[in-house]
Parts: structure tokens; C-alpha cells; sequence
């Protein structure tokens, strides 16, 4: 049976492991996209992923249904972000991208892609990555969440803790940025339909 | 929310970028962008810098992650032996359990083990061969009756037979030398190692090909890339050759007109 969120917290905090383990199912590919995209390493996305599911499964008996569990989760995982970000704020928080390999690349081509497709592909991706590492921690943090993961201005706001206006300004402020580095970088902005 | 739009309001802007403003702050927008060439110009940047960003995906990642109960079994609650006191921090583990870290009781437990048993091993080795003898020192010294009971002739006896079983063992070489190849096992070896050596070249040149195969493809990749930024810059270029033409040619046409009108 597929079980809302809501009804999988309340089976959970019954002491149904299984209902917990789903929602991590359910939850754990954004999560870990949420933390790689934010703090940009694979293993240390991986580790706060983790630690993100055991805070809230040990914090699950104090959380009322207030907000949505969704909300919850990424508050966690944001704030997890925030606490690896300071410990490594000495360490460049996005990883430059590598070196392309095309042998590598020959394994995760898709049938109808050529290996021209796939190479750009990959170059505009890491191009998109070191650009989204210039950005402040807000501002990144206000894309991902706006981009990949579809959340509106007031959830933005709420998670961040900020106003309506700022998240806007945010987004704004760093959708410029990464723009004039894509521009710099031979990205030229394509045409495209007004909105 | 206002229903007008004042020019380079940025953060209206980005509200009709995701459409999250209100219909009638929208329509105000379309109704600017439709006139104002910078704002519809910003629009469009701001629009194109988000399709850039889809490009953008975090790699394949093996997750997985479950909470086990302390008294499941299975390969998940074994990697972690802390789930056994609770499903806290190590119950919450994916992977195969072998490649989970052990615990460093469980590390000194492991030692220990080695230890106890290649001491035991080692004991058990020191005293297997010293039975015999110690057998042999004790028949003798309940026996000392016979030792003395041995007579000439019984030693005689015992000489001859050593002879005899010696004349008979250089009589039969072959038996004694049969570890020394022989020359028809000298041809089986070679036969061996030849087969060897051909097989290893076979690999070799198996693995050759595969390098090259690979290195062909590297390359040719790697020129498709060049050759698509060389054209890309060419365009560039010819894309700026032909802009500063046009400027000139107006220029021209321009210093043409006013000599004219002179």
C-alpha cells in the first residue's frame, strides 16, 4: 500500500521500523542531491545523508506534525550542511570538476547519446558545479532548493530563515553570477522563449 | 503584491521567472517585457542560466540506508554491532557488512584469537616429535635386561643384513634416482613450459589490443572535442570579423553620406 508521509511518521513513531525504513527509501535520493549539490563532495553527501535519517528517526517521538516531513528532513540536512561547511570552511567546499575520461564516460552513455553529446554534457555539468561553488552558501543553497528540488519562495524562506524578499534576492543575486561564469566560460546564454 | 512594474525591479523579475507572482503583477511584466528590450533581455539570460543548471546532476550513489533492529540477523545488524545495544548511529549503515569497520574490542578479541591458536599450534608442533624418543628412552630403561642380552653374533647378523639391503639399493638406481628428470621428462617439461610461454604471449597480445583499442579511442574523442571547440572559437571569431565589417561598412556609408550632403 503506498502510504503517505504523514501516515508513515505516525506508524513509525508507533514503533513501525519498516514505515521508517520506507520513508528513508522515499527520501534519501533528494537528500543526498540536496547535500552533494550544497557541500559537493560525494562521501561526505553520503555521510550527511546518513546522519540526516538517524536525527530524525531519534528525534521522530518530538516531531507533532508541525510542518511536513519533508520540510523536517531537509531542515536537518541543511543544517547538517551548515555545520560541515563551518568545520570546513578552510577546505574548498565545491570539488573542482575532473578531468574528463572518455572511457569512462563510454559506460554511462545512453543508447540514443553520442560520445559528443555525453562529453558536453558532462564539460557544461562541471562548468555548472565550479560556477555553483563561487556562489555564497545562501544564494546556493536558495537555487538548489528553488531548482532541483521545486520548493516555492516561502518554503525557501522558512527553511532559511529569512524573508520572502530575501530569498528572492538570493535567487536573483546568484542566478546573475552564475550567468556572467557561464558566459566567461564560453556557455553562451541560448535564446529561449519568454517564460 | 502591486500590479504595476517599475523598471529593474529584479525581484519581480525572478517571481515571474518561476511564476510565482500574481497573475496581475504578471501581466504588468509581460506588458513591460513586450516594450522594454533590457528587461526582456534579463528575462531571457536569467532563463537561460536556469537551463544551464539542469545540466548539473550528483553522481550515482549506492545508499540504501536502513534502520536494523539490535535483534535482526543478517548480514546488515552483523556489520554493525552497536545495533545490537540499539539501532542508533551504526544501525543505520548500508553496504556489505564485511567492509563496515570493526570495533576496536572486536579488533583486540580477533588478535587475541590469532594469538591463542598459532601458540597452541606452536606447542603441539615441539611436542609431537619428541614423543618417540621419549618412548624410546623409556623402553629402554624398562628393558635394560635385553640391552645387555645382545651377543657377536647377533651384531654380525645385523652388519650383514645393513650390507645386503645397501648392495641391493645401488643395484636398483633407477628406484633411488627417480626424483632426476629423465630424457622423456625433459620433453614433457619443455612441452609445459612452451604451452606456458604461448600462453602468456597470447595474453600479452590480448591486453595489447585492448590498450590500443582503448588509446584509439581515447584519441579520437579527444580530437571530436578539440575539433568542436576549434570550430566553436572559429565561429566566435567569425562571428566578431563579421560585426566589426558591418561597423565599418556603416562607418563608410556614414562618411559617404556626409561628403555628399558637402
Amino acid at each position: 500500500m503506498n502510504w503517505t508521509d504523514e501516515e508513515l511518521v505516525t506508524r513509525s513513531r508507533g514503533g513501525d521500523l519498516d514505515s521508517f525504513n520506507q520513508l528513508i527509501l522515499r527520501w534519501e535520493r533528494p537528500i543526498y542531491a540536496l547535500a552533494y549539490r550544497v557541500i559537493g563532495r560525494e562521501e561526505d553527501a553520503r555521510d550527511v545523508c546518513q546522519e540526516t535519517f538517524l536525527r530524525a528517526y531519534r528525534a521522530l517521538p518530538g516531531f507533532k506534525g508541525q510542518a511536513k516531513f519533508s520540510s523536517w528532513l531537509y531542515r536537518i540536512a541543511l543544517n547538517l550542511c551548515r555545520d560541515w561547511i563551518r568545520r570546513q570552511r578552510r577546505a574548498p567546499t565545491v570539488q573542482l570538476a575532473e578531468g574528463i575520461d572518455p572511457t569512462e564516460l563510454a559506460s554511462e552513455r545512453g543508447p540514443a547519446e553520442s560520445i559528443e553529446d555525453l562529453v558536453a554534457r558532462r564539460e557544461l555539468s562541471g562548468v555548472v558545479e565550479e560556477a555553483m561553488g563561487l556562489l555564497p552558501e545562501e544564494q546556493r543553497t536558495a537555487i538548489i532548493l528553488k531548482e532541483y528540488h521545486g520548493m516555492t519562495f516561502q518554503e525557501i524562506a522558512d527553511l532559511q530563515g529569512c524573508p520572502l524578499s530575501t530569498v528572492k534576492t538570493r535567487l536573483y543575486q546568484g542566478l546573475s553570477v552564475l550567468r556572467r561564469h557561464l558566459e566567461k566560460n564560453g556557455r553562451v546564454p541560448q535564446l529561449v522563449k519568454r517564460v | 503584491m502591486s500590479e504595476t512594474f517599475h523598471c529593474g525591479d529584479n525581484t519581480a523579475l525572478v517571481a515571474y521567472l518561476y511564476d510565482e507572482g500574481e497573475p496581475g503583477e504578471r501581466a504588468a511584466i509581460d506588458a513591460h517585457i513586450a516594450l522594454c528590450a533590457a528587461c526582456a533581455a534579463e528575462v531571457a539570460a536569467l532563463q537561460s542560466a536556469r537551463l544551464q543548471l539542469t545540466a548539473w546532476a550528483p553522481p550515482d550513489a549506492d545508499l540504501g540506508f536502513a534502520v536494523v533492529r539490535p535483534e535482526e540477523k543478517g548480514p546488515r545488524a552483523q556489520g554493525s554491532s552497536e545495533a545490537l545495544v540499539s539501532p542508533g548511529p551504526r544501525g543505520l549503515r548500508s553496504g556489505a557488512w564485511f567492509r563496515q569497520p570493526m570495533p576496536a574490542w572486536a579488533q583486540a578479541a580477533a588478535a587475541c584469537l590469532i594469538f591463542g591458536v598459532g601458540l597452541s599450534l606452536g606447542i603441539l608442533r615441539g611436542t609431537t616429535p619428541a614423543a618417540p624418543a621419549e618412548q624410546a628412552a623409556a623402553t629402554a630403561a624398562t628393558s635394560p635386561a635385553s640391552a645387555t642380552s645382545v651377543t657377536a653374533n647377533d651384531l654380525a647378523a645385523l652388519e650383514q643384513r645393513l650390507r645386503a639391503e645397501v648392495a641391493e639399493l645401488r643395484a636398483t638406481p633407477a628406484l633411488v634416482s627417480a626424483a632426476v628428470p629423465q630424457p622423456g621428462n625433459n620433453a614433457q617439461i619443455m612441452a609445459q613450459v612452451r604451452a606456458l610461454i604461448e600462453e602468456s604471449e597470447l595474453r600479452q597480445q590480448r591486453e595489447l589490443a585492448l590498450r590500443t583499442t582503448q588509446m584509439f579511442r581515447d584519441f579520437d574523442s579527444q580530437r571530436r572535442v578539440d575539433l568542436a571547440q576549434i570550430q566553436r572559437s572559429f565561429g566566435q571569431i567569425e562571428g566578431l570579423a563579421g560585426a566589426e565589417v558591418r561597423e565599418q561598412r556603416e562607418m563608410l556609408n556614414y562618411l559617404m553620406r556626409v561628403s555628399e550632403q558637402r
